[in-house]
């Protein structure tokens, strides 16, 4: 693994105060390059009306 | 071991009503069926004797006295251990847990306390309902009573194990990205997802906000009818329920399948690298489906690899947003597998999780455009049958991704039951899906499928003892 990926892999562990065994971290490293592998195909553009968004159900309240 | 010849919960239910099947006799017969299987399977974390024979007796004599209360009532049931139950631990099977004693039950087991099933007990399930099968926690993995040396798929373990090998003829399960349908799957049992919303997950200890869903796993489509009757509504106080009418799940189920149009998925056979045997079997159960009158084609699901993106985003983000606190202050508590599946959502960005939730968008509206042309798919959810327990893959990325997810992304029922056996013993499956909410036409297919096919009749060797 490259030096810049070894650094964010270093970085974002500790940004998210986790820790992994000596023993453990080239098969993590291994993990996370392969889950970039196949996350790679969100990188494709989508078109702006391709939105996550739902409405909130604000209603629920009053049935509660 | 048995005084009962292992009735479904069909056959339990008319049985009871007729007065030919005492409840306690019943639930006598599963908690001795449960112990006696226990060092061999570990399907269990508690079995509730007591509490089980306290409502046997209950529910007898409310029968006696003219007040049965449905289908269900006085037949045993079993809970995944990540489901409350008043009075009762939840540890989801985790040391993190261990002292985790329920208030309150989950709407689901309130409904199904409330049609008057028995609880049995609480059943094995992966740590939290993800990683998988470990041998380093306070609790084993369950073992698949077909061969105990075999996994029994996951994370519904314990669940997939107690009904396969007739110790209760309904277990509840969660299915976040295939955890109710893999262990139907290698077990031989059916294991049905609803339409995420359609059964409430108030009181499930959560996993992925986004794709949890619950339901239940049998060992007849009939008894996936009975149990969705019952599970099926509207709970306010589920931000993920629908407030949808439930129909009469049984009302369609014996009326065959002649003039529906099935879309066989078989170009994902091979996109999903479904072994050879697996692959005879669903050609074979396509072939089925077409003498019994069902027009079957062939449809195109989208690549599997984006499902697979989709599903592992938000999957990986959201657990790991649950879990990040004790990953952080208390990370040896967990398995070595779980803390490791756990801690890769770190390494998901913000951009990552959005596209993710925007190509979930796209891909639901396209596998709804292949409901204009089908009323029910026809799909692989395992690529063979189950692999030996202590070769599972146990790495922080799985080899392998699940076939499974597809449906968790989109949200659609599915169901996945036997259709066949491979060489070696063990079950192989088809997985029959849905339009949103129409969770009756595929009980309605799979039912005539199960009766033709016959599998069912064929049960583990330890389940007949």
């Amino acid at each position: 693994m490259a030096d810049d990926q070894n650094s964010d892999f270093a970085a974002i562990l500790r940004r998210n105060g986790l820790k992994i065994p000596e023993e453990r971290r080239e098969i993590m490293r291994d993990a996370v390059e392969k889950m970039q592998a196949l996350l790679r195909v969100l990188d494709d553009p989508l078109a702006y009306e391709d939105e996550p968004a739902a409405l909130p159900r604000y209603d629920l309240g009053a049935k509660r | 071991m048995s005084a009962v010849a292992l009735p479904t919960l069909a056959e339990a239910g008319r049985k009871i009503a007729a007065g030919e099947l005492s409840p306690v006799a019943l639930a006598e017969d599963a908690l001795a069926r449960a112990a006696a299987l226990q060092p061999k399977l570990d399907a269990f974390i508690e079995i509730t004797a007591e509490r089980a024979r306290a409502a046997a007796r209950r529910a007898e004599k409310e029968i006696a006295g003219g007040r049965r209360r449905g289908p269900l009532h006085g037949i045993p049931y079993g809970l995944k251990d990540i489901y409350d139950a008043a009075g009762l631990r939840t540890t989801a099977h985790s040391r993190l847990l261990l002292d985790n004693v329920a208030t309150v039950d989950a709407e689901t087991t309130a409904r199904l306390e409330a049609a008057g099933m028995i609880l049995i007990g609480k059943l094995a399930t992966h740590e939290f309902a993800t990683g998988g099968p470990a041998f380093d926690l306070p609790f084993p993995p369950a073992r698949n009573p077909w061969n105990p040396a075999h996994f029994t798929g996951g994370s519904s373990s314990g669940s997939g194990a107690a009904v396969a090998a007739g110790i209760v003829p309904l277990a509840m399960g969660s299915d976040t990205g295939g955890s109710i349908r893999l262990p139907a799957a290698y077990c031989g049992t059916v294991g049905l997802k609803p339409t995420y919303g359609r059964v409430s997950r108030r009181g499930v200890a959560p996993l992925c906000y986004s794709l949890d869903t619950t339901g239940p796993l049998t060992w007849t489509v009939e008894d996936a009818a009975l149990s969705l009757q019952v599970l099926a509504g509207h709970d306010p106080r589920d931000p993920g329920s629908a407030d949808m009418p439930v129909p009469d799940y049984t009302a369609a189920l014996r009326d065959g399948i002649k003039g529906l149009r099935i879309g066989y998925c078989r170009a994902f056979n091979a996109d999903g690298e479904v072994e050879a045997e697996q692959f005879a079997a669903l050609d074979q159960a396509a072939q089925t489906l077409a003498r019994l009158g069902a027009e079957v084609g062939e449809v195109t699901l989208p690549p599997n690899a984006q499902f697979q993106a989709c599903a592992r985003t938000i999957s990986h983000s959201e657990s790991f947003t649950i879990h990040a606190k004790d990953l952080q202050e208390h990370p040896e508590l967990y398995a070595r597998v779980t803390r490791e599946r756990l801690m890769l959502g770190a390494f998901v960005s913000a951009r990552q999780y959005v596209q993710a939730q925007r190509l979930r968008r796209i891909l639901t509206r396209r596998v709804d455009a292949l409901f204009e042309s089908c009323d029910v798919l026809l799909t692989a959810v395992i690529p063979g049958p189950a692999p030996v327990l202590e070769e599972t893959d146990d790495g922080p990325w799985r080899k392998q991704q699940p076939l499974a997810s597809v449906f968790n992304v989109t949200g659609h029922p599915c169901m996945a039951q036997p259709c066949g056996f491979a060489a070696n013993g063990l079950p192989l499956s088809a997985q029959f899906v849905g339009r949103h909410f129409d969770e009756a036409m595929l009980l309605r297919v799979g039912h005539a499928y199960e009766q033709e096919a016959g599998w069912i009749r064929k049960r583990p060797a330890l389940a007949t003892l």
